[in-house]
């Protein structure tokens, strides 16, 4: 429990390093430090559930990008500056590292199976943000295959 | 009702300014659109690509149209200007400001330094290295370690970008100096997780910007721009992988 506390306190500290990095201003890095930390509370208790990796990645960067759009709208602000942020704890660096160093080290199946698993992680974050985002454009979009209205 | 002309070289420098410090296609369009239609002009339409900015619109004073294209160049991560410009446009178009003084604002978001002093931004990166290498090896004695690393490849970008014209080059150089370090703190026995330090020392350098903006550009119907962003997310990523492994390549075969 206090491993977790401290994952969920050094979770906090990196979002809002990224947030730094990335330009956005002092008065909105907090924000996105909490969606940080929401976002890898629930991608690290998922699978404690039984869930894979990749589906509570999905789910996490939903709630990321949901909870983004939220704040968005409540201080009118760019999306981005609470998304960015907000999905940075879900990057499958591990697992990109271990393809890296199978291919280096010519282990090439194990090198394929970590790859796909890192490709298959990147577009479950990529999912999430479109589900939230296509949740929030209800009645917004543009015209789609059919012509219904006339 | 102003001139044609400046209407036009105001929402121009908007947009320029957003594309420039990486907001997202879709806000572009709908910010020079809005903007456009606040003065009175008609028929706005707006294209964005990653690289170009194009605009056109009816001016109902002289009865003609008006189109501009502008090439953008550089490309930055500062979300604060764009955030910024986003304010200004919505004071615009609700009427809190004239054209005059819009004008005299975006002159000022353009010439303002960066929102924090680089070297606050170099210690960003080393507390966020260290702080990302816990999340994944979960090892605090291999967090300074990281922590060193991130400082170090965020300058050695810093530095590469000065002197080198192409981005992806100096992403790569960056990560290979970076886990080079790594590596050698690794081989005098400081480390005991490689994996979390090696994480931890490239993680400053993730594309965000272009990843998130990829991706919503895509959904928002801007395929072209989406695609255009996608192929510089994916040929960064590549980048800095490929600083990582010839960095391995040296030490483990």
């Amino acid at each position: 429990m206090a491993m977790f506390a401290l994952e969920l306190g050094l979770c906090f500290v990196a979002t809002i390093a990224f947030a730094i990095i990335f330009n956005i201003p002092l008065r909105l890095v907090w924000w996105g430090g909490f969606i940080g930390v929401g976002t890898w509370a629930i991608y690290s208790l998922m699978p404690v559930l039984g869930l894979s990796l990749v589906f509570a990645a999905a789910v996490a960067a939903f709630f990321a990008s949901f909870v983004s759009q939220w704040f968005a709208r409540f201080m009118k602000v760019p999306v981005t500056t609470f998304s960015l942020p907000g999905i940075i704890p879900l990057i499958p660096g591990s697992r990109a590292y271990e393809t890296m160093l199978a291919f280096v080290q010519e282990r090439y199946l194990y090198g394929l199976e970590q790859g796909v698993e890192t490709v298959l992680q990147a577009i479950a974050i990529a999912a999430g943000l479109v589900f939230a985002f296509s949740v929030f454009s209800v009645g917004k979009g543009v015209g789609q295959r059919y012509e219904t209205h006339r | 009702m102003e001139k044609a002309d400046d209407i036009m070289a105001m929402c121009l420098h908007a947009g320029q300014l957003m594309l420039r410090y990486g907001s997202e296609t879709f806000r572009i369009e709908d910010t020079m659109r809005r903007m456009g239609r606040a003065a009175g002009m008609e028929q706005v339409n707006t294209f964005v690509t990653t690289t170009a900015i194009f605009l056109s619109f009816k001016s109902p004073v002289d009865q003609r149209d008006h189109i501009q294209m502008l090439r953008i160049e550089e490309r930055y991560q500062d979300l604060s200007k764009v955030t910024s410009v986003n304010q200004l446009s919505r004071e615009y178009v609700s009427g809190l400001l004239t054209s005059r003084e819009v004008k005299k604002q975006l002159k000022e978001i353009e010439e303002a330094p960066m929102n924090y002093p680089v070297w606050f931004i170099y210690l960003a990166s080393g507390i966020g290295g260290g702080a990302f290498s816990y999340l994944i090896g979960s090892s605090v004695m291999d967090m300074l370690p990281a922590a060193l690393g991130g400082l170090v490849t965020a300058i050695a970008l810093v530095r590469y970008q000065m002197r080198l014209k192409v981005k992806f080059f100096s992403e790569f150089l960056a990560s290979f100096t970076g886990a080079l370090l790594a590596m050698l703190m690794v081989q005098m026995g400081l480390v005991m997780n490689t994996n979390q330090v090696i994480i931890g020392t490239i993680i400053p350098l993730v594309p965000g910007v272009p990843l998130t903006n990829a991706v919503r550009d895509l959904m928002s119907g801007d395929l072209v721009a989406g695609v255009a962003r996608g192929a510089e997310a994916a040929v960064s990523s590549m980048s800095i992988a490929g600083g990582v492994a010839v960095a391995l390549t040296i030490f483990f075969v």
